[in-house]
C-alpha cells in the first residue's frame, strides 16, 4: 500500500532493514521527508518528492557555469554547493550561462562534488524538473528514457540532477511529456500510458532489452565523452512500477 | 465603539468572537506558490496573513558563518508596514529581530542540519495582515515550507499562542484578548510526534498550576494545527493511476498566450496603432 | 521550481527578439494576464495583490495624520516605498536599501505623483496643523520581471479602494471607523519595455530583463498626459524608439486600466 508521508510521520513499527530516508526513533521507523512510502515493501524506505540533488558518484550530471575565476569554473549542479572545475580540466574556454556534461567522480563529506570527464555541451535545450524526481524519467532498466526517444526522436541526456538536455527531434513535445511525467511521477502505470499515448499518436515504439549495442549506437549520436544515465541501484533513487 | 471587547463568561462559555476556550481560529495553508523559492507556503490563520519561503540548502556566505559540521538555519520575520494598526516603520525593529531568533532555533532541533555541512537553510517568513499570533503563524508555515523543499526534519513544527485572558485559560488568543488587562500570552511550538517543546516564551502573570492546566491545551491545539500542515503537504499528491488519457489531455492543452492570443493582437495592433498618434497630446 | 538561467536562454531571449518572438510567445506589445485582489490587508486602509504572469506583489496604505510642510501648510502628501524582500528572489539580499530597491519605489511614486490624480488640498485636515498623509508601500512575494508596472497597477488599485478614516475631535484617528474614499482624479499607470537584441518590448520577465540593454517607463493617464518617464540600465534609445514606446505606453495603459477597473468592480 502506497502512501504520502510527511517528516516525522510513521512509516513502520516493525524492524525492517532501512533504506534511504528513514530514521529510526524509539524502535519505530519514521520518514525524513515529504514522500511516498510503501508498507508493501521488505525494507523501509521514502521516495521523496521535492528536493535538491544529492550528489553520488558515478551519477551523470548537467551543470551550468555559473562563475568564471582565473583558476577555473564555478558549476551549479542544483545541490547545496557548487562544483568546481579547474581550467586544465576542460578543452575549451567556458562562459556564464555553458552547459556542461559530466560524471561525478568523487562527493567529500561536505557533499561537494567533483565532476570527472566534464565536456561542454552544445546547442539543444534544457528541461527543468525537480531533481529528485528525475530517476522517474529514465525508469526502469532505462525503459522510460527509451520511450521518450523513440517517441520525440530527440537525442536526450537525462542529468541525475533534474536537467534534460535535448537535441533535434521534437522538443516542443518532449517538454510537455517530460513535465508530465515529473508533475505525475509519484503515481502508477505512468510508463504504459506514455507509451500508449506515442502509440496512439501512430510513433513506432520497439522497446528492445538493454544491451551492450544500444549503448555504443547512441554514444555516436550524443558528443564524444557525455555518457547516457543509467538507473543506478541503492537507497537514493528508487523507481516506481 | 469601545475599544475593549469583554466576554461575558458568567452568560456562557463563549469568547467575543465565539470560540470555545480550547478553539482555533480558521487556518488555511497552500504550499509551493511561490515558484522562485526551493519551498514556500501561503498560510492564513483568523486575521494574520503570512508568506513563508525557503531557500537552500545552498552555500553559507559570507564564509565565516559557515559550520564545518552542520547546517546554519536563518529565519528572516518582517511584516510589511501594513500589515499592524498602526504603519510600521519599514526597517527590520528589534522584536522582528528576536522573534527571527527564536524561530530560527525553534527550526534549527528538527531539520538534519548535520547532513549539509556548510551550507545555510535561510527561511524568510513575511507577515502582510496580523492579529495577534503572526509568530506561531509564521512558524506553522515555515515548517510546510521546509518540507515543499525536500529538507529532512524529524518532524514538523506545530505552534500556537496559549495563555489567559478575562479570567479564562485559552488558546490562540486575538488581539482583543491580548490587550486584555490580564491578558497571559505564550506563544507555544512543538514536535507533534514527541510533544518536545521547541518554541516557548511568555509575556504576563501566571501561576504554576494554570500553566499545568494550559499545557495539555497547548499540546491539543498544536495537534489541530499539525492536521491542517499534514494535510496542505498531503492535497498536492493523490494516489491515483495515470491512464493514456491523462498524457492527451496535457499533451494537446494549447497554452493560452499561443495561438488565439497572438491571432487578437496582430489585429489589435494594427488598429491601435493608427489610434495611439492621435491620443497622445 | 527554482529556475536558473542558462546562457542558452539568454542568448535564446535575443535570437529570438531578433526573429521578432519572445519566450513565452507572446507579442513584443503584449503584457502577460494579470489579477487583482483588493482589500486583502484589513489592517491596512487600502491594499491590493497583483499576479502579473509570475510576478507576485502586494501593495499596502496606511493613513497618517502628520503636520504639513511649512511651504505648503494646506496640502497633504503620498508617500511611496518598495522592499525588494529576499523572499522573493533569491538575488534580493536582506539590508540597507538597493539602488533597484529605491529606484522602483521613486518611478512609481513619481508615476502616480506627478499625474496630479490626488487632490492634495483636499488631504488637509487643519490648515497648518493637521493633514493626511497616505503612506503607500509595494512589496513583490515573487518576483518575476517588471516590478515597475507590478508596484504601479497593484499600487494604483490601493489607492483607489483606500478608505479614509474617522478623526476625533482631537483629530487622532478612531479605530475601526471611515468616511469616505481617496477619490483619485485620473488613473495614472506605468508602462515599461526593455530592448532585447535591438528589439523593444513591454512587460519583461525575469529572464528578458537580464538579457535587456535598456530599460524604459512612462507613466500615462486616460486624459492623455504623460506624468513620469525613467530611462534605467545601461544602454541607449533613440528618439524614435522613444517616440514608439510613449505611443504604445498610451494604448497599453489603456488596456490595462480596462482591465483593472473590470476586476475591481468585481
Amino acid at each position: 500500500m502506497k502512501r504520502v508521508v510527511i517528516p516525522g510521520e510513521m512509516v513502520s513499527d516493525q524492524r525492517k532493514r532501512l533504506g534511504g530516508n528513514v530514521f529510526v526513533s524509539n524502535g519505530k521507523i519514521y520518514s525524513k521527508v515529504l514522500g511516498i512510502s510503501d508498507e508493501s515493501d521488505e525494507k523501509a524506505s521514502v521516495i521523496p518528492l521535492e528536493g535538491k540533488y544529492f550528489p553520488q558518484a558515478e551519477d551523470v550530471v548537467i551543470g551550468v557555469v555559473s562563475r568564471v575565476v582565473f583558476a577555473g569554473y564555478g558549476v551549479n549542479i542544483n545541490s547545496f554547493t557548487e562544483s568546481f572545475i579547474p581550467k586544465s580540466a576542460m578543452r575549451e574556454d567556458l562562459r556564464i550561462g555553458d552547459l556542461v556534461s559530466s560524471k561525478i567522480s568523487y562527493v567529500n563529506e561536505l557533499r561537494e562534488a567533483e565532476l570527472g570527464f566534464p565536456r561542454k555541451m552544445f546547442g539543444g535545450d534544457v528541461i527543468e524538473v525537480t531533481p529528485v524526481r528525475t530517476p522517474r524519467l529514465i525508469g526502469k532498466n532505462g525503459s522510460m528514457l527509451e520511450l521518450l526517444k523513440q517517441g520525440t526522436g530527440c537525442d536526450i541526456v537525462v542529468g541525475k540532477n533534474g536537467r534534460v538536455w535535448a537535441r533535434n527531434g521534437n522538443i516542443d513535445l518532449l517538454r510537455k511529456v517530460v513535465m508530465f511525467i515529473n508533475d505525475n511521477s509519484y503515481k502508477s502505470n505512468l510508463t504504459n500510458s506514455v507509451e500508449a499515448f506515442f502509440k496512439a499518436e501512430g510513433i513506432q515504439i520497439n522497446i528492445a532489452p538493454k544491451g551492450e549495442k544500444k549503448v555504443a549506437e547512441e554514444s555516436e549520436v550524443l558528443d564524444a565523452g557525455s555518457e547516457e544515465s543509467e538507473v543506478l541501484g541503492g537507497a537514493e533513487s528508487e523507481e516506481l512500477n | 465603539m469601545t475599544e475593549e471587547k469583554i466576554p461575558d463568561y458568567k452568560k456562557d462559555k463563549k469568547r467575543v468572537d465565539g470560540r470555545k476556550m480550547d478553539e482555533l481560529r480558521p487556518i488555511s495553508i497552500k504550499v509551493g506558490v511561490l515558484p522562485n523559492a526551493d519551498g514556500s507556503a501561503y498560510l492564513e490563520w483568523g486575521q494574520n496573513k503570512v508568506y513563508a519561503a525557503v531557500h537552500g540548502p545552498r552555500e553559507a556566505l559570507p564564509k565565516h558563518t559557515q559550520n564545518p559540521y552542520k547546517a546554519v538555519v536563518k529565519v528572516n520575520y518582517r511584516m510589511t508596514t501594513f500589515s499592524v494598526p498602526e504603519r510600521k516603520q519599514p526597517r527590520p525593529n528589534r522584536r522582528d529581530m528576536e522573534i527571527s531568533k527564536v524561530l530560527g532555533e525553534a527550526l534549527d532541533k528538527v531539520i538534519f542540519t548535520e547532513q549539509f555541512p556548510n551550507t545555510e537553510i535561510s527561511v524568510y517568513v513575511e507577515v502582510i495582515d496580523s492579529n495577534a499570533g503572526s509568530r506561531v503563524a509564521c512558524l506553522t508555515a515555515a515548517s510546510c515550507a521546509l518540507a515543499n523543499a525536500g529538507i529532512p526534519m524529524r518532524d514538523l513544527v506545530a505552534a500556537t499562542g496559549i495563555g489567559k485572558a478575562f479570567g479564562e485559560l485559552i488558546v490562540d488568543l486575538d488581539k482583543n484578548e491580548e490587550d486584555a488587562p490580564d491578558a497571559v500570552d505564550i506563544p507555544f511550538g512543538i514536535m507533534p510526534n514527541s510533544g518536545e517543546i521547541v518554541l516557548l516564551q511568555m509575556d504576563g502573570l501566571l501561576t504554576k498550576e494554570e500553566w499545568d492546566k494550559l499545557v495539555p491545551m497547548g499540546m491539543k491545539a498544536c495537534a489541530d494545527v499539525y492536521a491542517v500542515q499534514k494535510k496542505a503537504l498531503q492535497e498536492k499528491f493523490s494516489l491515483s493511476e495515470v491512464s493514456e488519457k491523462n498524457v492527451e489531455a496535457v499533451i494537446e492543452a494549447k497554452p493560452k498566450q499561443d495561438k488565439e492570443a497572438k491571432a487578437k493582437t496582430d489585429a489589435k495592433t494594427e488598429k491601435k496603432d493608427s489610434k495611439a498618434k492621435k491620443v497622445r497630446k | 521550481m527554482r529556475q536558473t538561467i542558462l546562457e542558452n536562454d539568454l542568448s535564446k531571449v535575443v535570437e529570438l527578439a531578433k526573429q521578432g518572438k519572445r519566450l513565452d510567445g507572446r507579442a513584443f506589445d503584449e503584457m502577460r494576464d494579470f489579477t487583482i485582489e483588493l482589500g486583502k490587508c484589513e489592517n491596512a486602509e487600502g491594499s491590493a495583490r497583483i499576479m502579473l504572469g509570475q510576478t507576485e506583489l502586494i501593495a499596502g496604505i496606511k493613513m497618517g495624520v502628520d503636520k504639513p510642510y511649512p511651504d505648503s501648510p494646506d496640502e497633504g502628501a503620498i508617500s511611496v516605498g518598495a522592499e525588494l524582500i529576499p523572499l522573493a528572489h533569491s538575488e534580493y539580499e536582506s539590508g540597507p536599501p538597493s539602488f533597484d530597491e529605491i529606484e522602483v519605489a521613486r518611478v512609481v511614486d513619481r508615476g502616480i505623483r506627478e499625474s496630479k490624480s490626488i487632490d492634495f488640498a483636499k488631504l488637509c485636515i487643519k490648515e497648518g496643523e493637521a493633514v493626511w498623509v497616505a503612506f503607500m508601500d509595494f512589496y513583490p512575494m515573487n518576483a518575476d520581471g517588471n516590478l515597475f508596472d507590478a508596484g504601479a497597477i497593484a499600487g494604483l488599485a490601493a489607492f483607489m479602494s483606500a478608505k479614509v478614516p474617522k478623526l476625533n475631535d482631537k483629530n487622532k484617528i478612531i479605530k475601526h471607523e471611515y468616511e469616505g474614499k481617496l477619490e483619485l482624479k485620473r488613473m495614472p499607470l506605468l508602462t515599461s519595455f526593455v530592448k532585447v537584441g535591438g528589439k523593444i518590448m513591454v512587460d519583461a520577465t525575469y529572464v528578458e530583463e537580464k538579457a535587456a540593454e535598456a530599460r524604459f517607463s512612462v507613466s500615462t493617464t486616460e486624459d492623455g498626459y504623460m506624468a513620469a518617464m525613467q530611462k534605467g540600465m545601461g544602454g541607449s534609445f533613440s528618439v524614435d524608439e522613444i517616440n514608439y514606446m510613449i505611443d504604445k505606453a498610451f494604448v497599453i495603459g489603456a488596456e490595462t486600466r480596462k482591465k483593472l477597473l473590470k476586476q475591481m468592480k468585481q
